[in-house]
């Protein structure tokens, strides 16, 4: 039946990449999945010597997820991965069927799935992952992903139904770490050096400030972005364990949360696959970011680089990146000048329809004199929450045509410059679509 | 955009109170506490945003000319709910029958009203100023989720209030003319009956986020002209601001609905 499937599973992919049909990713698995429900659980089972790594979180699947796999394959083991986005059973099965032969054997050493933060529970009923990592984890799209409390106990419930599982998890974040705790798995911690963290009290991203334990303020001593950082409870001294890291020689992109998605894929590398720090190093070296990932495109000679900023810890986290980017650190700018930014706000199904989240953002400390461009759906929305941050008058940089918003935007910026593009899910894919003139998914 | 105009001959002076910004901000409720600020200071009105939290005292509620409090999830509303059942919650209470303007949000909503009955019919007690009551009818029942447009029935507001609601509860007023107002599109208190909101006193409970008041101006206007006019008072009429891409948001929203 499923060698059926396979067949069938494959001739679709095939007839949709070679029509160029689009939303060819997930349709093969829909297929199988539809006739057989029990497919991936026993396309794994009859595989096993296959790894299985699922990686789970707010932010930061896609990046880690290749990173990882690059770093694998620099160790020499053969992996394949989910595509990015297609992070539902459908995608998990379709990217197997991607990858298996006839015979429904996976000739790899490693599979890497990344999962949607809602599908966690549902994944562990259908696989038992060698490891699972749980990056991060955010308020994200209430109206989608309901409430960020409600997300983190379905994790707890899902972690109960595996036993030989590894987990690897966020130190530096008092619930995951808790939840780690609580779940009697053989445990990894990552987290980030104290030397990134500053003493800032929290800002209004944060959702797991009071004890997971018996609810009292966390005390922090440094903090990182968000609710992770340095934390001890006043009360029950419930506090941060020490983290494990790999030493390493460079970070290949911006960003804190970003040396937070380096340290787990190094983690999980080292520790689980024995990848030496060498290697380890030798892979992030040349390693290039995901689409819309901090992904660098030139558009009629001018530099764009794109910054998925889809939720809150995630668009602050970008904020604060184009300030790196124009002060790195250590490094002295004499004269500091502003960025060209272009923020596109959707509000479509996989944006999350409700925008109240916009007005958790820091705009305050975006670069001073930067010059800033709005569009998309809710385009007047953005634009009102920049006008109640008292950066810049918007009212002549309001584009409600993304295409003339893009022209407006590389038009003014000057060929030395480069173009800060902060789109949600939806508007990184039309916005790419426009830049490299064709679609990804 | 107007960021400051002339301040009047008397500077007036406003304390808001924000009630547990740690623990009640989950749908970037912190929008209205920055448009309150901002539209008062426009005008030349000198504005001090005061958090209240877990280990605040109660005489900081009793010093602020308007409160406002935001949604939370269900953990943080019960640590929120331990803090009130002591002097915090009566002086709260006091303020409220005292005609302190203020708005509730949500979960905020909900707690100041008799009880909520949880999914499994268990009866949690709220502070009981509100005269309302909430049901969570179990998890069988779908949340109510989606954009909303509301005709408010009290003097001030001329405008469609436009905002996005996601609530599990549905609220039912004991008496339905205290209504904020009538549900045009989505669903209000309970999708039922058609109202949404209340007005008790000077205190405004709803569902609307959004959040509500970058969206809805007037309504803005009316809490800052409230609080003013209780505190100094006197009649006060706020010099008007450019609302344009007010207006336009607004009619994204309606455009959606319709």
């Amino acid at each position: 039946m499923n060698s059926i499937l396979i067949l069938l599973g494959k001739t679709i992919l095939f007839l949709s990449r070679t029509f160029n049909l689009g939303s060819g990713s997930t349709w093969p698995g829909h297929v199988a999945m539809e006739t057989n429900p029990k497919f991936v659980r026993q396309v794994i089972k009859k595989n096993p010597n296959l790894k299985v790594v699922l990686v789970a979180g707010t932010n930061g699947k896609t990046t880690t997820s290749l990173m990882l796999q690059e770093i694998l394959q620099e160790g020499g083991l053969k992996v394949f991965r989910n595509e990015a986005g297609a992070n539902l059973l459908n995608g998990i099965a379709s990217s197997i069927i991607a990858n298996i032969n006839l015979t429904g054997r996976l000739n790899f050493d490693v599979a890497i799935f990344e999962v949607d933060e809602r599908n966690v529970e549902l994944a562990l009923k259908e696989i038992h992952p060698n490891v699972i990592l749980f990056l991060n984890i955010f308020r994200d799209q209430l109206d989608r992903y309901g409430e960020v409390n409600q997300v983190l106990k379905d994790w707890g419930n899902a972690l109960s139904m595996v036993k030989n599982s590894t987990l690897l998890t966020n130190g530096d974040d008092p619930a995951l770490a808790h939840l780690a705790k609580k779940s009697g798995l053989k445990t990894f911690l990552f987290g980030i050096d104290d030397k990134f963290m500053i003493k800032n009290m929290t800002g209004h991203d944060v959702d797991f400030i009071y004890c997971p334990n018996c609810q009292t303020k966390l005390d922090y001593k440094k903090n990182s972005f968000s609710h992770m950082g340095d934390f001890t409870c006043p009360k029950c001294k419930f506090k941060r364990e020490n983290i494990e890291q790999i030493k390493l020689t460079r970070y290949p992109l911006f960003g804190i949360y970003n040396i937070y998605n380096t340290n787990a894929a190094a983690l999980i590398a080292n520790k689980i696959f024995d990848v030496s720090a060498e290697k380890i190093n030798r892979a992030l070296k040349t390693f290039k970011p995901a689409f819309g990932r901090q992904e660098e495109i030139n558009y009629k000679g001018r530099k764009i680089l794109m910054l998925l900023s889809k939720n809150p810890a995630g668009f602050n986290q970008s904020i604060s990146t184009l300030s790196d980017f124009i002060h790195p650190r250590g490094e002295n700018v004499p004269t500091p000048r502003g960025c060209n930014i272009l923020l596109i706000l959707n509000d479509r199904i996989p944006d999350g329809r409700d925008v109240s989240w916009i007005w958790d953002l820091d705009f305050e400390n975006l670069p001073k004199d930067s010059k800033i461009f709005i569009s998309g759906d809710r385009a007047h929305d953005m634009a009102l929450r920049i006008k109640y941050s008292q950066l810049s008058d918007v009212s002549g940089q309001l584009f409600e045509d993304l295409r003339e918003a893009i022209e407006n935007a590389v038009s003014e910026t000057k060929p030395n410059e480069t173009l800060f593009i902060l789109p949600t899910y939806s508007a990184m894919l039309e916005s790419r679509k426009i830049l490299t003139g064709r679609s990804i998914l | 955009m107007t960021k400051s105009q002339k301040p009047k001959a008397i500077s007036y002076k406003l304390t808001i109170g924000w009630l547990y910004p740690d623990l009640m901000s989950t749908y970037g409720d912190r929008g209205n506490i920055i448009v309150l600020q901002k539209r008062a200071e426009w005008r030349g009105i000198k504005v001090k945003v005061k958090p209240i939290g877990i280990e605040t005292s109660p005489y900081s509620l009793v010093v602020s000319d308007l409160l406002f409090m935001g949604g939370a999830q269900d953990t943080q509303q019960e640590i929120v709910n331990r803090d009130l059942q002591d002097m915090k919650g009566k002086v709260l209470i006091e303020q409220i029958e005292k005609g302190i303007p203020g708005l509730y949000i949500c979960g905020a909503y909900q707690f100041l009203g008799k009880y909520y009955r949880t999914a499994d019919k268990k009866k949690l007690p709220g502070l009981g100023v509100f005269p309302l009551s909430t049901e969570n009818p179990g998890e069988k029942y779908p949340r109510l989720i989606g954009n909303i447009v509301i005709e408010p029935k009290i003097e001030g507001l001329t405008q469609p209030l436009v905002g996005f609601e996601n609530h599990g509860g549905r609220t039912y007023l004991d008496y339905k003319n205290q209504r904020l107002g009538d549900v045009k599109k989505g669903f209000g208190n309970n999708g039922k009956d058609e109202s949404e909101g209340i007005v008790y006193k000077n205190s405004f409970g709803t569902y609307l986020h959004g959040p509500i008041l970058p969206k809805n101006p007037q309504l803005a206007d009316l809490l800052l002209t409230l609080a003013l006019e209780k505190k100094y008072g006197e009649k006060i009429r706020l010099e008007p601001l450019d609302n344009s891409i007010e207006k336009k948001a607004r009619e994204t929203v309606m455009k959606k609905l319709i």
